[in-house]
Order: C-alpha cells, then sequence, then structure tokens
C-alpha cells in the first residue's frame, strides 16, 4: 500500500529555496484549511522520500515554521499545527502587505499622483473591499500589481 | 571530515589546482560544480591519495590523503567517473569478492539496492553498460556503509529513473546522523535536491563555498524599468552583468537584498521586478 500522498509540490530547480517553498506551501495550506490546528505534518523522513530531497532541508522549514509559532514539536509524533494564524504572524502578514504596498505607490508616483490623491484612492478601494465583507478567504495572497 | 590547505597540483607544466582551500564538516552533504576540465576529479583524486598533489596539504578523517591508513580506507567509499572492474567475473563474483574485505558488509542493503536497480547477477561486468557499470560502481562504494562517501559523477551514464532511484538511496544514508557526502556533478538539478552545501571549481580555485540556498537568496536577477532613459552612469554595485538599453536594464547581481532594490527604484526611478534563479542559471551568470 502507498503512503499518504504529501500534500507538497516542490520545485528544486525554481530559483526560491526548497526549504523556503515548504514553509509557503505550509502557510498556504493553513490559509486554505487544507491543515487545521491539531493536523501533523507528514513526517521529515516522508517528506524526503517523496519529493527526492535532503532530509535535512525539510528539517530547517520545519524548524523555522515552528520558530515563527505556525506549528509545536510534539515528542514521538511530529510537527502539529498550532491555533491558525491566517497567513504567519501579525507583523509577517504586515510585511507582506508592505512589499505589494511599495511596489504600488511607486508606480503611482511614476504617474505623477500627489500624495492626497493616493490617499483618496487607497480609500476609496479600502471602503470598497470592506463592502464585499468577509467571504473573501483570509489567507490568499492577492496578486500582485500588474508590471506592465 | 576532510580539510584541504593550499592544495595545488600541476600535470608537467600545467597547474590544475592552484591553492584549494576546503573543509568539509561531519553531516555536510557538497556538491561539486565546475566546467569540464576545472580540475572536478583532479581534487578528488588528489583527496584520495589516488594522485599525489604537488603542493598544500589535504587531510581525509585525520589522515594525510597520500598516507591513509587500512582504518581510514574502511570508512570511505569512492566510486570513480569511470567504474573499472574485473570483467571476467559475474557481478554476483564482484559483490562478493569486495565485499570479503569489509567486516561491516551490509549484505541486506546490498541485495536491495541490486534488485532496486535491476543489476544483472549473474551476468559477467565485461559486456555490461555504462550505466550499469556505474550502478555497480555505486553498489559497490555503499554496501560497507561508508562515513563519508565521495563520488565523482556518479550519475553520468544513468538514466532519469535510474538517477531517481540513486537520489533516493543517496537520501536513506544521509538520512543517518553524520554521513558525510561529497559529490562532483553536471546535473544541477539533482544537487539542488540533496546537496546542502555547494562549491565551485574555476580555474584551479574555488570560486564559492558556501550553502546553497545562500547562494540561491543572494543571486538575482533585476528587471528595470525606469520612467526616463537610464544615464551612462548607470551602474549597480556588486553586478555580475548589466545590460542596459534606453529606459530598461537588466542586470544580475550576487548580493540581492531588498533594501538595494528599494534605493534602486528611488535612484533610478524605475519599476524593478525581481527573479529568482536556477542553480543552473546561477552557475551561467558566474562563469559567463
Amino acid at each position: 500500500m502507498d503512503p499518504k500522498p504529501i500534500p507538497f509540490e516542490i520545485h528544486p530547480s525554481s530559483g526560491m529555496p526548497i526549504y523556503r517553498q515548504l514553509i509557503d506551501q505550509v502557510h498556504a495550506l493553513i490559509a486554505g484549511e487544507k491543515l487545521s490546528e491539531g493536523d501533523l505534518l507528514p513526517s521529515v523522513r516522508r517528506v524526503a522520500q517523496a519529493a527526492s530531497i535532503n532530509p535535512m532541508t525539510v528539517s530547517k522549514a520545519y524548524s523555522r515554521l515552528e520558530a515563527e509559532g505556525i506549528v509545536a514539536r510534539v515528542r514521538g509524533q511530529g510537527m502539529r499545527v498550532l491555533k491558525p494564524v491566517p497567513a504567519g504572524t501579525r507583523e509577517q502578514r504586515q510585511q507582506q502587505f508592505r512589499q505589494l504596498a511599495k511596489q504600488a505607490l511607486h508606480r503611482a508616483l511614476q504617474l505623477g499622483l500627489t500624495d492626497a490623491e493616493i490617499q483618496e484612492v487607497l480609500n476609496t478601494l479600502l471602503d470598497q473591499v470592506s463592502a464585499v465583507g468577509n467571504d473573501g478567504h483570509p489567507g490568499t495572497t492577492a496578486p500582485p500589481p500588474t508590471n506592465s | 571530515m576532510i580539510q584541504i590547505n593550499q592544495l595545488q597540483k600541476s600535470f608537467n607544466d600545467k597547474k590544475v589546482l592552484n591553492g584549494i582551500d576546503l573543509e568539509v564538516a561531519p553531516g555536510t552533504v557538497l556538491g561539486l560544480l565546475g566546467k569540464n576540465g576545472s580540475g572536478k576529479s583532479t581534487l578528488i583524486k588528489c583527496a584520495l591519495g589516488l594522485l599525489r598533489s604537488t603542493g598544500g596539504t589535504a587531510t581525509i578523517l585525520g589522515d594525510d590523503a597520500w598516507h591513509l591508513s587500512a582504518a581510514t580506507k574502511a570508512r570511505l567509499g569512492y566510486v570513480p567517473q569511470e567504474v573499472v572492474s574485473y570483467p571476467w567475473m559475474r557481478v554476483r563474483q564482484v559483490i562478493a569478492y569486495t565485499a570479503a574485505f569489509y567486516p561491516t558488509w551490509n549484505h541486506a542493503l546490498v541485495d536491495q539496492l541490486c534488485r532496486q536497480w535491476q543489476l544483472p547477477l549473474e551476468d559477467r561486468v565485461g559486456p555490461l553498460s555504462v550505466g550499469q557499470l556505474q550502478t555497480l560502481g555505486i553498489v559497490l562504494a555503499l554496501g560497507h556503509e561508508p562515513d563519508l562517501l565521495i563520488l565523482d559523477e556518479p550519475v553520468a551514464s544513468l538514466d532519469p529513473s535510474a538517477r531517481r532511484h540513486f537520489l533516493q538511496t543517496l537520501i536513506e544514508i544521509i538520512d543517518q546522523p553524520n554521513r558525510t557526502v561529497l559529490f562532483s556533478t553536471h546535473i544541477t538539478s539533482d544537487l539542488e535536491r540533496v546537496a546542502t552545501q555547494l562549491a565551485i571549481l574555476r580555474e584551479g580555485q574555488i570560486s564559492f563555498h558556501g550553502e546553497l540556498d545562500e547562494l540561491k537568496e543572494r543571486v538575482k536577477r533585476l528587471h528595470i524599468n525606469s520612467r526616463q532613459e537610464l544615464p551612462q552612469s548607470f551602474a549597480v554595485p556588486g553586478a555580475l552583468h548589466c545590460e542596459v538599453e534606453g529606459a530598461a536594464a537588466t542586470v544580475s547581481v550576487a548580493n540581492f537584498n531588498e533594501q538595494l532594490v528599494d534605493q534602486m527604484r528611488t535612484t533610478w526611478n524605475a519599476d524593478i521586478a525581481v527573479h529568482d534563479l536556477s542553480l543552473e542559471d546561477i552557475f551561467i551568470e558566474l562563469h559567463e
């Protein structure tokens, strides 16, 4: 019998280090409620074998997730998902948004908008998005602003 | 496990290794990359005492490479680029012959590997294909479960499925603590899967040695689009390559960080997109 497939999709030749891919995917799985509080992550050995990657890389990703407070090491069992924080800590979520906002602001300045105009656009958008309600997925990342 | 200091090797008046410094700690999986003729095999052979270096020192498991003790040799596994065996023997006999040298030979492991790789145990070694011979070489190097495994392009002749089997075996080996592996390869995707560290050999010297993740986080390609023509003076500190055309530029950097990019956005009034690079791309960026 084949063991349960691992929920990760690893691309070794993507420029993103493998441990980062694992961390991102655990975040995404939690945000998408594919992993919930109390679930165990697949064992380091299982992930290493299934994805043909170095077990140390998997350990590194799991240790970082532990340090972030996403999972906790449970003796004899492995890594257990803690109470979900949608996409990382508050600070991390802010940081993620800051990256996106920075690019958008830069474009706004290129377009010659004034600070007041930028504020106005942001406020309007915020009103619109909030009005739609909370039925959007909390953890899904908004698409980055187009670069065209 | 391996300590190499200022290692030199010349063949007649041709300098192949020109002052190599390299240290490999226990538990490391080190991938050795370099162009053809960069000296990878020479370095491995000098480190194993199969070639006598012309300067500097190489120490392996505490022994000088040229004077390896039997105890050290028993802890070493080596797969040469071209596996040489006894053409008149059957595969089964070569395995039994090699096993007899090692008190710690793991017969169960070897049986399992032979099955996994479908080695024809009753065939003679002579007519084996290059790939089969390489597989046999790997099995022979793993049988005594060495602490230090050195592989010189172990998968060059293997098909993708055999290569994946090899990686799986390697992953099982390194899953045990303090197993150390050094392997040279041209197949960067294999290296990305299993190596924790990377050393790049260039013109007889180590041009990079460090964590693979760190290298990937440091080397990036930036696509820059400015609102105005970029000036003649356009330059990026730490750039490996820089191509400028009008208001656009493509720059690869070896010291990427967010601050650098923010600074560039402001300085050049530009949109900057950051692209991750595969190890293959990075290798080419560092060599062209």
